[in-house]
């Protein structure tokens, strides 16, 4: 099976991600080709411009029906329900969309070969409410993650609004009573490992280890983990790393440029906690 | 179709097939967790279905409109089985300004995004990763 990977925007923060997970559909037998980014952009970012996000996200479409794979694979919750909603009824499409959890969920059987280390860990998983009726991430998620040897999930309430956290990060105060409510759940169930579903929820979420006796993870690392594969995750160090520009180093500084770290990397690494 | 035709035409087809219950406003989750709750769901819906059909929201709409979070509870709670999260996603995009109307609720447009989400590309990214993936 061929597939495009459209991993969305804001992901590239996580470009081990988006390589675990191509690595993932591999050992189960799905080619896949990944794309994101602004050049295939579902026009969420510049929704204040119908205009502007529409022609945007027809471009999509459009590049999406040339590459002539029939399926597009998403991960982002935010592109997945504007194809649904208004990428594709604007624009015919000659392929389907699926969320990569239910693409993985239904290989599981030829994941679990693969999944052999121990990981062991108490896991809370961060659940939100808004994507889960369309595709049941929370529960695919879940499974995936029994999976894994040695670790265990544990059982909370833990619902937040929002899609993700984006969502609750462009209301006031929506972010910090999310993360008041993620270090409740997580006292109140003992977890030792917050596992995080999608890019934003992570981005905001790993900035809580500083100071904290429990880690911050993606399920695509747990499953690397598991895997064996080694995967680093240098959002999180740089994000709670006492000097981003030293954790990001020299030969990142070179790829990026001074002036453009400066400008649009730093203030991101240094933005303020919001609990 | 484009956008600005969906948020126009769409709105206006559900507007009219929306009663102004307030089901859907008393089901939301967003406000009560924000610590603002919607105290009159009538209004906030009354504001949704003005919205959509394109003429002055009430307050209560407004505001309920700008505490969306896409919580997605809502869809459940229509008795008209109306798509309300998508009514909500319009109602949100238009009181932003997507069809050049004054915004009523700040908009969001991120004007570094773009450069931001290459520039991290090429620091979590190889050469033939970026020319392959972006
Ligand atoms: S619940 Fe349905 S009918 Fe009632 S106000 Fe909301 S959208 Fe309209």
């Amino acid at each position: 099976m061929a597939v495009t990977f459209w991993y969305g925007c804001n992901m590239t923060r996580h470009g081990e991600v988006i390589r675990a997970t191509l690595r993932l559909m591999q050992a189960v037998g799905i080619t896949a080709e990944a794309t994101g980014g602004p050049a295939s952009c579902c026009g969420a970012p510049k929704e204040p411009d119908a205009r502007i996000a529409g022609a945007m996200g027809a471009r999509t479409v459009a590049q999406f029906n040339a590459s002539g794979t029939g399926h597009v694979v998403t991960w982002c919750p935010t592109c997945h329900m504007n194809m649904q909603d208004v990428m594709a009824p604007a624009t015919p499409t000659n392929f389907e969309t699926l969320h990569v959890t239910e693409l993985l969920h239904a290989s599981r059987d030829a994941l679990r070969p693969l999944l052999t280390r121990h990981v062991p860990a108490r896991v809370l998983l961060h659940r939100h409410l808004g994507f889960d009726g369309r595709v049941p991430v929370n529960r695919l998620v879940a499974d995936l993650l029994a999976l894994v040897p040695g670790l265990e999930l544990v059982e909370h309430e833990l619902d937040l609004p929002g899609h993700m956290c984006s969502a609750l990060a462009a209301v006031p105060g929506g972010l910090a009573q999310a993360q008041r409510a993620t270090l409740a759940a997580m006292a109140e169930s003992g977890a030792d490992t917050l596992c995080t579903i999608f890019h934003s929820c992570h981005r905001e979420l790993v900035g809580l280890e500083q100071g904290r006796a429990f880690r911050v993870a993606n399920w695509v690392h747990l499953l690397a983990e598991a895997a064996g594969w080694d995967i680093a995750d240098d959002y999180k160090a740089w994000r709670n790393a006492p000097d981003p520009r030293a954790a990001v180093g020299a030969d990142g500084l070179a790829s990026v440029g001074e002036a453009v770290f400066d400008r649009l990397v730093a203030p991101e690494l240094r933005r303020p906690r919001p609990v | 179709m484009t956008l600005a035709s969906a948020i126009r035409d769409d709105g206006a087809r559900l507007a009219a097939a929306c009663t102004a219950c307030g089901a859907c406003a008393a089901a939301c989750p967003s406000p009560p967790f924000l610590g603002r709750p919607v105290t009159d769901p009538v209004a906030a819906a009354t504001g949704l279905r003005a919205t959509l059909r394109g003429e002055a929201p009430t307050a209560e709409g407004i505001a309920w409109i700008a505490d969306c979070t896409r919580s997605g509870q809502c869809a459940a709670a229509c008795p008209e089985a109306l798509d309300v999260p998508y009514m909500m996603r319009l109602a949100g995009m238009r009181l932003r300004g997507a069809l050049g109307e004054a915004p009523a609720i700040a908009g969001s447009a991120d004007t570094g995004w773009a450069a931001r989400v290459k520039a991290f590309g090429r620091l979590t990214m190889t050469e033939e990763e970026q020319a392959r993936w972006l």
